[in-house]
């Protein structure tokens, strides 16, 4: 049986780096990202699961830090809106896709709309318009601008098919 | 007792069942975290424990029973069932069903079919599938295994399981071979919730009714097995237009509370009760009219 313990020790690589730390229950894993390792990209919005401006990746898959609890992750693998620029610094071409087509106005949504962008296409690299607007339900813009997010991962779609056009 | 919460992250199930006994009303069970973290960010719930059970083997995988039924281990996630072979091809109604969850898909990577059901919520999409398709549900209680129609579950408020207990599978028989099937689920904004919603299964037999059952989600505070009163009006019937109003009018008169709430006022939803099954009825004929 195991004891009941007051904190708990996770090893998580995160954005490709190990980091073995003590987390209390209940806390997010926004939480702990933005307080423990000052990962500030990963945004606070809701914080009831609905916005999707915490988005990251949690073993591949993307999922919405606010309401994964950081000690229910002893191991895992996480992403964050920080890991996705190469080691150069360049934007990813998602990123850059969402740049070119100005996809966000404020950006407060841009984890949730560039992680959705990212395992949709991976999946499916020739979205349909309702196959983007399903992939981008679970994250809301107060902006408005659904139209040039729509956009955006249409050009992220065709950036990815092919990444050198000239 | 602690100001602050303890977590224990049981191995296997027998330990979270005994540590769950002993702990009496203090532990909550936590696995996807989707339902319940929502409520401990926003200070509705303050568990003094939690009991992780993300890790035990025993709750995952989508397998064949001996008796032919699909067993779905509690643990298994939206996204799964949206995308596994046996529930495509064996129950394509649930299949269909946890694509309209809300959330988006970084939900649907997280919450579990045991969180779904156990959260008891008279919004939610995957109980009306499983209630229609007649599923039930096992669980485990201290050293009690037990098993029972999920519609004993749903009909008791504290999920008819309990504090100390563990949901662990769900265990369906697959659909029939040209049964025909929809969920319809309408919603008035593009929010996650449904304003109402309908799981239809129907047998034809030349063309006309042989068998029918109906659920309808999302305007009361129980979902409504609407089946009988479906059976009653449809069955040995064709189901033309005719039939579909009379079936619209029978399923709104057995919305005797409806829910009023962000998704709609009640006489509102009242309605919507009555044409979401008639939508719903009507695909499920077309597919089985197809099949």
């Amino acid at each position: 049986m195991d004891d009941l313990a007051q904190s708990v020790l996770v090893q998580w690589r995160v954005n490709g780096v190990l980091h073995e730390l003590d987390v209390l229950p209940g806390l997010s894993l926004l939480d702990v990202l933005r307080e423990q390792l000052n990962l500030t990209g990963t945004h606070m919005g809701c914080m009831t699961g609905h916005c999707g401006a915490c988005t990251v990746m949690i073993d591949g898959r993307i999922a919405k830090s606010c309401i994964a609890q950081a000690a229910t992750l002893p191991r895992a693998e996480i992403r964050t809106i920080e890991g996705l620029m190469g080691p150069d610094g360049r934007l990813s071409p998602v990123q850059q896709a969402f740049w070119d087509e100005a996809g966000f106005q404020c950006g407060y949504c841009a984890p949730g709309m560039l992680f959705s962008a990212i395992e949709l296409l991976a999946e499916t690299p020739d979205p349909t318009d309702a196959e983007i607007d399903s992939a981008l339900a679970g994250s809301l813009c107060r902006c408005t601008g659904y139209q040039s997010l729509r956009r955006a991962v249409r050009a992220a779609a065709r950036a990815l098919k092919d990444p050198n056009p000239d | 007792m602690s100001l602050y919460p303890s977590f224990a992250r049981p191995r296997t199930l027998a330990d979270a069942a005994t540590l769950l006994a002993s702990l009496a009303s203090g532990g909550v069970v936590i696995a996807g975290g989707q339902e319940l973290m929502p409520s401990i960010n926003q200070g509705v719930l303050a568990p003094e424990v939690y009991v992780d059970i993300g890790g035990l083997a025993e709750l995952r995988g989508i397998t064949e029973t001996p008796e032919g039924r699909v067993g779905i281990g509690a643990l298994t996630v939206h996204r799964e069932l949206q995308t596994d072979p046996r529930v495509r091809a064996q129950l394509p109604l649930l299949a269909h069903a946890a694509t309209r969850a809300g959330g988006g898909r970084q939900v649907h990577n997280r919450g579990t079919i045991g969180g779904n059901l156990v959260a008891q919520h008279p919004l939610y999409d995957i109980a009306p599938p499983l209630l229609a398709l007649e599923a039930e549900v096992e669980w485990v209680k201290g050293r009690e295994t037990v098993r029972q129609p999920l519609a004993a579950m749903l009909a008791d408020s504290r999920h008819g399981l309990g504090s100390e207990a563990i949901l662990t599978r769900v265990l369906v028989v697959p659909m029939a071979d040209g049964l025909g099937w929809a969920y319809e689920k309408l919603k008035a904004s593009g929010g996650a919730y449904g304003s109402a919603n309908a799981a239809a299964l129907v047998k034809l037999k030349e063309g006309r009714v042989a068998a029918v059952r109906l659920v309808v989600g999302a305007v009361a505070d129980r979902l409504i097995d609407a089946s009988e009163a479906a059976a009653a009006l449809l069955v040995g019937r064709r189901f033309d237009a005719e039939a579909g109003a009379a079936l619209a009018g029978a399923v709104s008169a057995l919305v005797a509370a409806p829910l009023s709430d962000a998704q709609g006022p009640g006489p509102w939803r009242q309605a919507m009760a009555g044409v979401v099954a008639q939508r719903a009825l009507a695909a499920a004929v077309a597919r089985a009219g197809r099949g």
